[in-house]
């Protein structure tokens, strides 16, 4: 018979989840007693910040909740705004909006996948101290990395906090040698990215599957993957147009920390890359087609940790979709053409897209002088808080009899999957661990 | 002097990283500056640090916004011979600071509702109000080119002086046209520090401040401008605030903006 056990498991600076957070388990008589993704991020109240000011002021505000989905955040209040006071988009502004999203996609998935998690999983504290020995991944990985940041200064005007993006359109659009030269780039981008598929398919991941896990992502009417969708959809069959994304996400203040948490129907969800491959991912093309296929053959894929394997087959799909759209561009080059000249109204309006981490919602209230009087934002990572505890149960549970060690390893591999934030997982140093 | 392999912390304090990812986004420098300098700590980028170890040189991001992060910011302060507040909101407060004139445990009720007390609530500070700090280099996120001309003359035991001038310099040298003077729109650039080369300007695009103030500014001159076009000098200082409230705060006359979502 196992023996009881008594004890907790702290890792208390998990390192940057959207910031700072760590994770604290505790064991009594061999049950789960408690589990805790606790956040300690200092507050920053964004949805008072953004209260009293102009609607043109909001996106540059509200970028600034995360530098690594700035482009998100800045594109997501411009739909809410846009939606509030009913200003229609030319095609043009919404063609650089979804290439601008895939170079958020491009940068933030290199990053998590390639300077983050690969140099876990082979062992090594960063990619730097990976250059000696494997430097042809770690070439491919800032490359990769880089190409997205190409993307989003060359739509957005800047890597960090686009600028080009502005309620109603862009003030600029890209000249076309510059487009050019990009698309070359995102080809050699893609070469790169299929010579390491086979690396990605060598990992093994401990298995967390759970049939009764959920899953929510938005989805497009259109015939293909996308990023954009009016409805949210869950693995249950549940559809909800996204205004009603409060039924979907109902926020909860838990003690152990500065984050809210999502549920929904009393039920922790997930929302992410392996949300969207899940409930999307029939609709992928292409050579994103044959390399999910390849790593995801068996969809619903219900073990959380391929998280990073989806994140890959996202990272593939979107360098080809932007290299589509930019050849489209080439092709018809865009004129110059204004924002949309706004009429200022009242109402309240909602703007929701896929995040790198998930779907992000938006939503505003603005008064008949353009003056924001009421917001929320409700991040992906917010979304997700509750089912990461949902996976530390799950992992503490299936290695009761492992040893300290196996524990840990498990519940940062949990951590690191979801990469709440760029250094959530690299930074899993103070682990302590005691037995009463 | 030349400093042979610095030992260097990079922190970050309340922020959305921004700044250290500017540092990460040096994708083609990146394994040179791994060689130059000796990175005891950078949480964000690598899973091994030294926080005991005396440091040459300390970069810090984000603002004073906890309990934590004044102890951050204090034992860092002690092991560091030269602490840099590196982007706008480690050298003026940048938006955390936006609204520092309100009740922050009002702000707390209105984003977490009642029975949220664990949650610290402490005003925005810039690193200047707390501690020494030995140099500022603004901007959000700081640019790159400015980071790499910081590193190069650490390096050389030295800092550089960027040209104190204001946005509308470096748009004047790009040939755009005034968006204020010609299309009357609220554009910061008269006001704000350059070192961006007037990039929203030049993308049609009115300058929001996020480099905070430029020293000596023609305030006279830029406020007879502005209400040419029906610009008052508390809008473009309220503007200017969003990103350097500190700096401003004590000039505008200060509303509750917020009161009117209860009203």
């Amino acid at each position: 018979m196992a023996k009881k056990i008594n004890q907790s498991i702290d890792i208390p600076h998990l390192g940057r989840v959207e910031g700072h957070g760590g994770i604290h388990v505790e064991i009594a008589d061999g049950e789960i007693s408690r589990v805790d993704m606790e956040i300690y991020e200092g507050s920053r109240y964004y949805e008072v910040l953004v209260v009293g000011k102009h609607f043109t002021e909001v996106p540059p505000i509200v970028s600034r909740v995360c530098a690594i989905c700035s482009a998100d955040h800045t594109l997501a209040s411009q739909m809410a705004v846009e939606d509030a006071m009913g200003i229609q988009i030319s095609p043009r502004t919404r063609l650089l909006r979804g290439l601008l999203l895939h170079g958020s996609m491009i940068e933030s998935h290199a990053l998590h996948v390639f300077a983050l998690a690969l140099p876990d999983l082979l062992g090594y504290p960063s990619l730097l101290a990976m250059v000696d020995d494997y430097p042809e991944e770690a070439t491919i990985g800032l490359g990769l990395k880089k190409r997205g940041n190409t993307v989003q200064e060359m739509i957005g005007g800047r890597a960090i906090h686009p600028v080009n993006a502005v309620v109603g359109g862009f003030g600029k659009a890209p000249g076309l040698a510059e487009l050019e030269k990009l698309a070359g780039q995102l080809q050699e981008g893609l070469d790169d990215a299929l010579k390491l598929v086979d690396l990605i398919d060598s990992i093994e991941f401990p298995d967390l599957s759970d049939e009764t896990n959920i899953y929510s992502a938005l989805h497009t009417t259109e015939e293909r993957y996308s990023y954009l969708g009016n409805e949210i959809h869950t693995s249950t069959g549940v559809v909800k147009p996204i205004h009603a994304f409060r039924e979907i996400c109902h926020e909860r203040v838990v003690g152990h920390s500065t984050a809210k948490q999502s549920l929904y129907s009393e039920n922790p969800f997930m929302t992410g890359s392996l949300a969207r491959i899940n409930i999307n991912g029939h609709l992928l093309k292409g050579k994103a087609r044959e390399v999910c296929d390849l790593l995801l053959p068996n969809l619903p894929e219900y073990n959380d940790l391929h998280n990073n394997t989806a994140q890959f087959v996202e990272l593939v799909h979107s360098l080809e979709r932007a290299m589509i759209l930019v050849n489209k561009i080439i092709k018809d080059p865009l004129e110059d053409e204004p924002p949309v000249q706004q009429v200022v109204k009242s109402g309240t309006g909602v703007g929701a897209l896929e995040a790198p981490r998930g779907t992000l919602y938006h939503s505003y209230e603005i008064d008949d002088r353009g003056i924001v009087t009421d917001a929320d934002i409700i991040t992906p990572t917010a979304q997700n808080l509750a089912n990461i505890e949902k996976d530390f149960r799950t992992a503490v549970t299936r290695h009761m009899e492992g040893q300290q060690e196996e524990k840990k390893d498990c519940l940062e591999m949990v951590a690191r999957a979801y990469d709440p934030c760029i250094s959530c997982a690299v930074h899993l140093v103070d682990v302590t661990f005691k037995e009463e | 002097m030349t400093m042979s392999k610095p030992r260097v912390g990079i922190y970050g304090l309340t922020s959305c990283a921004g700044d250290q990812l500017a540092i990460l986004n040096c994708e083609d420098e990146l394994v040179s500056l791994a060689q130059a300098l000796d990175i005891k700590s950078w949480v964000m980028a690598q899973s091994v640090n030294d926080e005991e170890s005396p440091l040459d040189i300390a970069l810090v991001e984000g603002v004073v916004g906890t309990e934590r992060d004044l102890e951050t910011l204090k034992d860092v302060r002690e092991r560091a011979k030269v602490l840099i507040a590196i982007g706008t909101c480690a050298v003026w407060g940048g938006v955390a600071a936006m609204k520092n004139h309100l009740s922050r445990e009002r702000m707390r009720e209105l984003v977490y509702g009642a029975g949220a007390e664990h949650i610290d609530a402490q005003k925005a500070l810039p690193l200047k109000s707390v501690v020494d700090v030995d140099y500022e280099l603004p901007g959000c996120p700081i640019e790159k080119h400015q980071f790499l001309t910081l590193i190069g003359s650490l390096l050389h035991g030295d800092l550089p002086e960027f040209p104190q001038v204001p946005v509308c310099s470096e748009c004047k040298m790009n040939e755009n046209e005034c968006l204020l003077v010609h299309h009357g729109q609220v554009c910061c650039g008269a006001l704000t520090l350059a070192g961006c080369g007037a990039r929203c300007p030049s993308l049609n695009v009115p300058c929001v401040g996020c480099h905070g103030p430029v020293e000596e500014a023609h305030y006279n001159a830029n406020y007879r401008a502005l209400r040419a076009h029906n610009i008052s000098k508390d809008d473009i200082h309220k503007r200017m605030g969003i990103f350097s409230s500190p700096a401003w705060m004590p000039k505008v006359l200060v509303q509750d903006e917020s009161l009117g979502r209860e009203a």
